[in-house]
Formats: C-alpha cells, structure tokens, sequence
C-alpha cells in the first residue's frame, strides 16, 4: 500500500490542488496492481462515454495533492486499430489529464518501450514506472535506469508492484513534475530505489497543474526519437506541410507525430487532414512519400515504421541492461518455471491439466457453496420456525418481509454469492498466476470451430460462473466482430444459477445421465449458434495473437481485491433487485396477481411446451434471475403442501430445465451485452436465443409425447 | 540479411519450423491487420525469434520475441518466412 496516502472521495478538500494522472501501457505489467495499491476500495468501474471500452477511475490524497487516477485499457500502440487504443489516445493527449504514468515491465523492456517511444513523439509529460524490478534481478539480470532515464530524458522510478514498492516515489515524481513542467535528474540510490529531496514538495506552491499541458517543453529527444534518414526526411517535409498549413491546430497532436500517423493511413488523422482546406495536397504528398519508401524497403509502411522504432529500442535496452549468468537460484527458478510451461502445453499432459483445472475449478466452487448454501439453507429454516410461532404463518407481514424481503435475501446470499465469490478466486488466480492464456493456446484449435479463437475460452470459462463477468470479459477480445461473437457465445454458457436450477430438479429427480443430456444439448446449441453467426456476419475469424506472460506467483491481496471489485457489483445492485422481487413476488401471490401473465403465455407454455399454467410466470421472473424459475416453484409447491414431483411430470420437468437453460440470457446479462455491443446486438441475441430455446423446448415435448404415447 | 530476404523456391514456414529452432523472420506474408499487429509487438523482418512449442492439431505455435512469448494462430503462422539462424 502507499503508506502515508490516505483515501478519499472525488470532491478535492479545500486548499489542495486536483492533479489528474492517467496510467498507461502494455496489457499485463502489473498496471491494475499499481492502480489499486494507489486507489484501493476508492476505485469506480465504468465506461469511456459513449464507448464500450472500461473506465477504472479512482481517487487518493497524497502531501496534500488530490489524485485523480485512471486507468487506461492495456494497448501495445496508439495506433487507431482498436477502440481501446483510439480512447486512450484521444484521452492521452486531453487536457484532462496532467501527467501519464507509462507502466513499463522491466522483464520485457524492449517490447514495452515500444509504447513508451509513441508516447514520447506526443511531447506530454511522462513518468515512467519501471515494475517487476524483482523478476528482472531473479532473472540475473541489471538495468542501469540512469542511462535508461538520461537516453529517454523520463523520470523512471523503479517499482515492484505488487509489494508497494515505488508507488510512493511515483506519485513524488508527479508531484515533481507538475512543479517544475520539466524532466529532472535523478540520483539514484545504491539498492537502485530513487531518493528524492522532496521536503518541499509536501509546501504547494500555487502552481495550477491544469495549465501544465500548455507550460510543458518537452526535453529535445530528437537522438532517440528520430528514424532512419530515408524516413527521418520524409516525415520531416510532411509535418513541415501539415504545421506551415496551420492545418495540426485542430488535432491535439504535435506535428511529427501526425505526419508519421499520414504515413501509417491513421483513422482519425487521415480524414481530419482530408477535410481540412487544402489537405488533399498534403494527402497526395503523404501517399507518394509512402510509396517511395515502401519501395525501398520492399515492406509496407506500417513494418517499416515499426522496425525503425524496435531498431532504435533494441540499441538502447543492449546499453542499460547486462545480463550476468544466474546464480543457482536464479537458475532453479528459471528451470521450473520451463518445466511448468513446458508441462501445461504439452500435447497430452497439457489436455490433461486443462481437465484437471476446470475439474477443480467446479469442485472448489461446489463443495464450498453447497456448504455455506447449506448452512444458511439451516439457519433460515431454524428462524423461520421461530418467527411463524411468534408472528403466525398467515401473517400478512411475516409473509412480505420475513417469506419475501429475507427470504430472496438469503436466495440470492446462499443460492448464488457461496458460489459466485469461490469461483472468482479460483479465476482470479488462474489470471494473475498466467494459466488461462495457456488454457486459450490449448483450446484456440477447438475454438475456431465455433467461430472464435482461443482467447475466447476466458469469457466463456468464466460463464460457467455468471455471464454478467463472461459479457464483461468479452472486451479482451480484438476485434468488435469477435467480441460480439463471444458475447453471444458467454450468454450461452449454463451459469451457476443454470446449474442450480438442473440440478435441483433434473438432476433430483430425474438423474445424472439427463443432466448430462441437457447439457450436450446445450452445447451443440453453442457450437451452432457460434457458426451460424461466423457465416452471417461480414469478414471472418481473425487469427489468435496473444502474448503469454511467464507463470509468476499469484498475489493474495491483488487477488481478494479483483474478486471484491467483482463481487461489490453483485451485492449492491442485485442482492437488493432480488429482495425487491422476493417482496413483490409475495404481494402478487398475496392478491393472486399472477394468473393474467399466465393466461397470456399460456398459449406457448401450454400448448406448446406441455407445461402446467403456473410455470408461464416462473418463466418470466426467470429473466430477472435464472434461479428464480425453481425457487419459485418450490415455494409453489411447498405453499400447496405438495412435492415438485406432484407439479410437473419428468418430461415437463426436462423441458422446464431446457428452456430456462437457453431461453433468454437474464436481465444483468443483457445489460451487460448492451454496454458491450449496444442495445440493438443485445437484443437481437436475446430474441435468437428465446427462439432456439422455444424450438428446442417444444421439440423435446412433443418428440417426449410422440415416445411415450408410442 | 541479404540471403534471407530472397524469395526461394521453397520458403520455410514458421508453423513448420521444428520446435527449439532459432529462426530469422524474412517477411510477413499476412493480411494488413494482422501484419500491424505482429509489428506492433516486434515482429518484423530480420528480427531473431525462437519457436518453443506448437499445439497439437494444427493449433497456434508458441515463439519467444524480443524477451516476450506470443502465441500465433497456426494461420498466420503459416504466412510467416523464416530461415534458420545459425547459432
């Protein structure tokens, strides 16, 4: 944690100054545990406005500075080839942000610089945190981070993320720069920490941090920054046309870097220079400066731009960084962590790993859901004893707030939070130790045959779970295409309320083997639904690129303070929807408010589905939360004195279970698919999915009538 | 370079490159997207890669880059020249 700083919330008290910082890099670096070693509970999730991409934001005090910190999405460029990149770009270069912290991992420095060096061309004020300064010395490895920071003319402060290490000094640094608009030198400690004199830091001079954008003189980095000649020069005459035409002022970047953007045929730039009067000359001048040089290359721009830039960086990472042989430990390590990569993407032990994870994965989540759901099942039933012999069973109050308000309180603790929140730890460990991108690798193959590569696995493990986290995570995926096909694939997956559902009564009743049954079936709704919309949808299956960062030990707080953040969502805003339901439920029962909703979906619940009256509203709270469908009828048949089995006949009961497995993703899920994809997709998911559902539930009626009349 | 970047008769591809080789990526013969990305990560001509594993079933290989490990659908793997570096 950073020590001194203390939390608070977004209003800045009086006397202190707003400084607002983004954190920016590579996906995997160790920038969400920064993030939350700065914000901790503080931080909100939401999303870019009108964008689909997330928004982490979060707030802290420190020597009297109010932070303001976001988060930015993990990108390899800031190009505009994804919505991620063009959302951190635009807000980059924004005057709602101070200064940028580029977290850069020291283990892999040559491919982080890659984003820092796009940073630099903007000019903007940067702090680099170089983290993971323990894997680099575990590896045998030094970085001179004075070089480093005298080569790039960044502060760079040495952090180890996950102990806390650095956090402090970085947020000094900001501090340091917002003062002075400029880079400063460094001495830097023995132990490789920097040490500042930061005694007056702490004293706020009345510098107004908002204007610093407008103050700030980049340093001349023209020895790093600059290409080769043949580019150098071009890149020159175009940025010379774009700045003399006045035509820059309109895009928030410096000159170089748009004439460079020209060159690579950027999406936002290219049109904005276009429209502007007499743009179309610098188009013209841009495409033939192209050519020349695709020509002399013999490769197109965008390899030629990028391998000028790693030429550059490789220079620099050989000066600062020295290798010495490892040392025994280091060299223990460096051959486990080989055999435990080797071992999990192996042909045929690696399958067999995979089954085993997934396999401990369900029990871990079971075993202790089914004991605390058990327990609080107990408990429930104990005080419900005693409140009916206090109150009477009749009570009308008794049966709004003790049946309705804290019973759909307890529904929604012991039926879905005991499994939900195991589950996110077993994932969130999966995450953070490096499996699941192993699990994606062994899987890409069967993925493509529903339409999706292998990444896609993580949303869809994680829907087993819940589909509300499965929709979110579908963002990991590149391109809108894919991502929209994994959403519709995640609302698929049977969740934990699914499950709880089928095994309740199904799997009670009826046994495993039909269990199994509805569950192939639902697969192969899965694996059709995937290619069905791989054919209609314009373009094709991208091809998997991911990067698979080595195995590292899971960290205990970044991992209960993901599964919290991912936990809090649940209990605040749907534990309190289901005790409104379980309330509401109670009062249409009460007054027998029901029975319209069933005569209307009578037609399709009866006649088509052969199921009883009641169900049809079972079905409908059913969208709200999946579980509902049972839950409701056992208070059913319990109000009537009955047992399920009096209610509904084996084949029903298999045909209740297959439609609410497809029927309709619920409410949450849907709302989280409209963030993702907006409404239209959302909807046009649900509607397919109520069809199948209703294609495939009256199919198994009618086939089940046709077998047992025959 | 100068040899490797000759288009020879029988190009070796990464996806059949064998597993442990140190290779030396010619050219990109990929789609625009793809290309930029495999760039932007630091595959680009003349740049030294090891391959380290390839799923079973025609799947993605594994190749270590530039300090990174990156796993590559066997598609564009199979759009990738190389030749051996020698060691």
């Amino acid at each position: 944690m950073a020590g001194g700083a203390s939390k608070s919330c977004a209003v800045p008290p009086a006397g202190t100054r707003l400084i607002n910082v983004a954190l920016a890099g590579n996906a995997n670096v160790g920038k969400s545990v920064i993030f939350t070693q700065l914000t901790g509970v503080s931080q909100t999730i939401g999303n870019w406005p009108g964008k689909t991409v997330e928004k982490k934001e979060g707030y802290l005090t420190f020597k009297g500075n109010q932070f303001n910190i976001v988060d930015l999405p993990g990108i390899y460029s800031l190009s505009t080839y994804s919505m991620e990149e063009i959302v951190s770009r635009q807000y980059i270069v924004s005057d709602d942000v101070d200064v940028i912290i580029n977290v850069v991992d020291a283990s892999n420095l040559e491919r982080n610089l890659f984003f820092t060096f796009q940073l630099l061309e903007l000019g903007i004020p940067v702090v680099l945190a170089v983290n993971q300064m323990d894997v680099l010395r575990a590896r045998g490895m030094e970085l001179d981070l004075a070089v480093l920071e005298d080569a790039m003319k960044v502060p760079a402060i040495p952090v180890v993320a996950v102990h806390g290490r650095g956090v402090h000094e970085l947020l000094e640094e900001v501090i340091q720069m917002v003062q002075d608009g400029d880079f400063q030198r460094h001495r830097v400690a023995p132990n490789g920490f920097v040490r500042h004199d930061h005694a007056d830091a702490a004293v706020a001079t009345a510098v107004d941090p908002r204007r610093l954008k407008q103050r700030y003189q980049p340093p001349d980095r023209s020895a790093i920054l600059s290409f080769g000649k043949e580019v150098e020069e071009r890149v020159a005459i175009i940025a010379g046309a774009v700045s003399s035409a006045g035509r820059v002022a309109a895009l928030p970047y410096p000159a170089r870097f748009v004439a460079e953007k020209l060159l690579e045929g950027d999406e936002e730039i290219v049109p904005a220079i276009k429209a502007a009067p007499g743009g179309a000359a610098v188009i013209e001048r841009v495409e033939s400066a192209r050519k020349e040089l695709e020509d002399l290359h013999g490769e197109d721009i965008s390899t030629v731009i990028s391998a000028e830039i790693y030429n550059r960086i490789h220079g620099l990472v050989d000066r600062v960084l020295t290798t010495r042989p490892p040392d025994k430990k280091g060299r223990r390590r460096a051959a486990v962590l080989d055999a435990l990569d080797h071992l999990t993407t192996h042909s045929f032990w690696g399958y067999v790993i995979l089954g085993l994870v997934l396999y401990g994965t369900y029990t871990f989540t079971f075993s202790i859901g089914d004991l605390l759901g058990g327990l609080l099942d107990e408990l429930f039933g104990t005080w419900s004893g005693s409140i009916y012999v206090a109150f009477g069973e009749e009570n009308p109050y008794v049966l709004i707030f003790w049946n309705g308000a804290m019973g759909g309180f307890i529904g929604a603790v012991g039926g879905v939070l005991v499994y939900v929140v195991p589950f996110f730890i077993v994932i969130e460990i999966l995450q953070d130790s490096g499996y699941l991108p192993r699990a994606a690798f062994m899987l890409d193959r069967f993925m493509h045959v529903i339409g999706v590569h292998g990444k896609a696995i993580i949303p869809m493990i994680l829907g087993f779970g819940c589909n509300v986290p499965a929709c979110a995570g579908c963002r990991i995926m590149e391109t809108y295409r894919e991502k929209k096909i994994a959403l519709a694939l995640s609302s698929l997956v049977p969740c934990a309320a699914v499950l709880v559902v089928v095994m309740g009564l199904v799997g009670r009743y009826l046994g495993a083997g039909w269990v199994a049954f509805l569950f192939a079936v639902n697969f192969v709704v899965i694996v059709a639904v995937g290619r069905l919309l791989n054919k209609v949808m314009p373009g094709q299956c991208t091809e998997l690129i991911m990067e698979m960062h080595e195995y590292r030990k899971p960290n205990t707080a970044v991992i209960l303070k993901q599964t919290w953040a991912r936990t809090k969502e649940f209990v605040f805003k749907s534990i309190p929807m289901i005790v409104a339901i379980g309330v509401a439920m109670e009062v249409l029962l009460m007054f027998r408010l029901l029975d319209p909703f069933n005569i209307v979906l009578s037609p399709i619940t009866v006649a088509w589905l052969g199921l009883p009256l009641i169900t049809g509203v079972f079905l409908v709270y059913g969208v709200l939360r999946k579980e509902l469908t049972l839950v409701l009828l056992e208070v059913l048949a319990a109000s009537m004195g009955f047992a399920i089995v009096d209610i509904l006949t084996p084949l029903q009961m298999l045909v209740f279970c297959m439609v609410t497995m497809l029927y309709v993703p619920c409410v949450a899920t849907v709302v989280v698919m409209a963030r993702e994809s907006g409404w239209r997709y959302a909807l046009k998911v649900a509607l397919l999915e109520i069809a199948i559902a209703l294609a495939i539930g009256g199919a198994l009626n009618w086939i089940g009538t046709l077998l047992m009349l025959a | 370079m100068g040899r490797s970047m000759e288009r020879d008769a029988h190009p070796l591809y990464l996806s059949d490159a064998a597993n442990g080789k140190r290779l030396r990526i010619c050219r990109v013969d990929a789609g625009m997207q793809a290309k930029r990305r495999l760039a932007n990560l630091g595959l680009v001509p003349g740049v030294v890669v090891r391959k380290k594993q390839a799923a079973p079933m025609h799947g993605p290989v594994v190749i270590e880059v530039r300090g990174s490990i990156l796993a590559i659908g066997r598609g564009i793997a199979s759009k990738i020249v190389v030749v051996d570096e020698v060691e």
